[in-house]
Formats: structure tokens, sequence, C-alpha cells
């Protein structure tokens, strides 16, 4: 059992990322930091489910000695990718309609899974963001620059010759990213389009304090979150990369033309 | 950008028209609490929406599920594909329940 914590704003919910290479035997933290996990742990954990070759998710209530709420081992070619969430005592049910913090970290963990989601390190990110040529710049900084982004986003898709039904899928998410950018991302920050061999790359970045939980599905927020926004992106691209830290968050959503 | 238009009778009918988005969602939820006040079920008519998100969904399924908890019910009908795709994605019919689309 998860005891809540006295103040959970000071002590918010967290996401952590790692990368346990089995040819090196080297466990690396793409985000946040080990969760106070041993790393020989994690790496006995990983190659566990390299050799099962199989997605395996501990919950405290399976393994209490991972500590986090909910840890998953994805194994990817020679590496096994490591998610896991510490919920410190957040909520982790409405009781309505909005998406827990444990399911929206298994819409992560799945996306990673299914090859479409890449957590990206600082390195990584330079290279992905550094490719292709810009087509398109955005500031969103406030509520009116989602509409614009959006309408922006959509004739440049439409001088593409994408179709209207996928030109609406990415409006909607672009609207997310967007969204997300603002109401999390410490208040707003740029998204880019970029031509990229046969893909149409979408970059939303912000300067803000790097993506956690906290507010995500916080009763009385500002906006009614689902906690949806994530799972539409994952689910209607092809693929998608993520690098947060304290500098900030940048998305990328790439589109096969 | 949301524009709306009330028809006030017994049952008022609220036509949105336009995008309901993070921008427009206190204008959204302004129109429906405005509505609601002198009626016990009030009709959205989205036949004129043309983009809805998640932000915009999920105020909707807030206010449908606050409101029935009050004795009121509000009914959705005229949903384009657009909307409809949305909400297929984010499940609003298991959501908010059959009875609050008023074209099944």
């Amino acid at each position: 059992m998860v005891t809540p914590a006295a103040d959970t704003k000071e002590n918010p919910a967290t996401l952590q990322v790692m990368r346990y290479d089995a040819r090196r035997g080297t466990l690396s933290v793409i985000v946040g930091d080990t969760g106070g996990i041993p790393r020989e742990v994690l790496g006995q954990r990983a190659v566990e489910a390299m050799r099962a070759r199989s997605f395996i998710c501990h919950t405290t209530e399976s393994d209490t000695l991972l500590g986090a709420d909910e840890i998953c081992f994805i194994p990817r070619g020679d590496r096994c990718e490591i998610v896991s969430i510490h919920t410190n005592g957040w909520r982790r049910h409405h009781g309505d309609h909005r998406r827990s913090l444990v399911e929206i970290l298994n819409d992560l963990a799945a996306a990673v899974a299914r090859g479409t989601l890449t957590f990206l390190d600082e390195a990584e990110l330079a290279t992905v963001v550094a490719e292709g040529q810009a087509v398109l710049t955005c500031t969103i900084d406030d509520t009116a620059s989602l509409a614009q982004a959006r309408a922006a986003v959509s004739q440049v898709l439409a001088d593409h010759g994408v179709p209207a039904a996928a030109r609406r899928r990415l409006e909607l998410c672009v609207s997310e990213a967007t969204t997300n950018m603002l109401v999390h991302g410490g208040g707003g920050g740029t998204m880019r389009l970029l031509r990229v061999d046969g893909r149409l790359r979408i970059v939303v970045a912000d300067r803000g304090p790097g993506l956690n939980f906290i507010n995500w599905t916080e009763a009385g927020s500002r906006q009614p979150s689902m906690g949806y926004g994530y799972k539409i992106i994952l689910d209607n691209l092809d693929r998608v990369y993520l690098h947060t830290g304290d500098e900030g968050t940048t998305l990328v959503l790439d589109h096969t033309l | 950008m949301l524009h709306t238009r009330v028809e006030t009778a017994d049952t008022p009918v609220i036509h949105l028209e336009g995008e309901i988005d993070l921008d427009s969602a206190e204008t959204f939820r302004w129109v429906v609490t405005d509505a609601v006040r002198s009626a016990t079920e009030v009709v959205l008519d989205f036949a004129k929406v043309t983009f809805i998100d998640s932000s915009g969904t999920g105020l909707l399924v807030r206010l449908c599920l606050d409101y029935k908890s009050q004795g009121v019910q509000l009914r959705l009908t005229n949903i384009p594909p657009a909307v409809d795709d949305v909400f297929s994605m984010l499940k609003v019919r298991s959501l908010v329940g059959d009875e609050a689309f008023l074209d099944t």
C-alpha cells in the first residue's frame, strides 16, 4: 500500500525512464533518476525481461522490492527500456472519467513496447531536431495561439497532399501537444514543422520544469484534463519522440507522407 | 473560436459553431451553465462544430456528469464525423451514457 504523502505539492508523482544496454551491461538514466531502486536490481530485471523476450510490468503489490508504484521493462533489440512511476501517494483514480496516473504510465509503456514512442536523452534529441528542413515556426503563448498552430499545420499538410481524415487526426495531435505545453510546460513554447525525407516532423518544445505528473489529473486544475492527451498522440501517429528534463520538454511527432 | 446561439424554450437548445478547445472552454462552460438554470434538459447541437480535442471533450463529459447528478440531462445531437471520431477515441458514449445522445 502507498501511504499518502503529507504534502503532495512538494512530493509530486514522478516519471523515470532508464535504458539498459545488454552489450555493455550499462544502465543509463533518460528521464528523472533511478527512483531509489538499486541499479543492480534494475539490471537484473532488465535481463530477465530480455531473456523472456517479453514486456514485463511489476507493481508494488507484486514486487515491493522495486518501490515504484509500477515499473515496466520493455525489451527492444539489445536494449531494455525501463519506465516507472512513483505516485508518492497521489490519488490513483478519481472514480470518474479521468485517467489514473498508472493508466497514463501504461499508455506510455505500451507505446514504447510497440515502437511508437522513443524517449530521448539530450544528445539524441539534438540529432532528431537538427534533421530536415524547417517549414514553419509558431510561438504558443496563449490559448488563442492553439487554433493558429492547428490551422498552420493543417495548411502545410494540405499543401503536401495529406488526405482530410489524416489531416484531422494530426490537427488533433497538434492540439493535444500544444495544449499540454501551454498548461504544463511553463506557459508556452514553440512549435516547429520540419520536412525530413518522406516525413513531416512537428517539434513542440517548452522550457518548463519538465514533465511530471503533478496536476495531470488533479481535481480542480485549470482544465478538466482527462489525461488522454498523450494517448491520443500515441494512438494516432507513426512515431513519437519525447525528451524531458529540468530545462524543458520536447515532443516530436512524425507523420509519414 | 466558438460561437453559440441559444434557442430558449422549455428545453433550451444551444447551437454550437466552431472549435471547442482550451481557448473556448470558458465560453462553452458559461453558455451551458446559463442554459441549465431554468431547465431540467438542455440540448447541445454540434452540427456546426468543426473541431474538438480532449480539453473540450473533457469539459463536456464533466458538465454532462455534474449536471446529471443535479437532475439535469444534457442531450447531444447532430454530431459531425470529425467530432464523433474524437468521441469514439475517448469513449464518450460509455462515459456519459447513450441517453445523452439524441440521435440514438
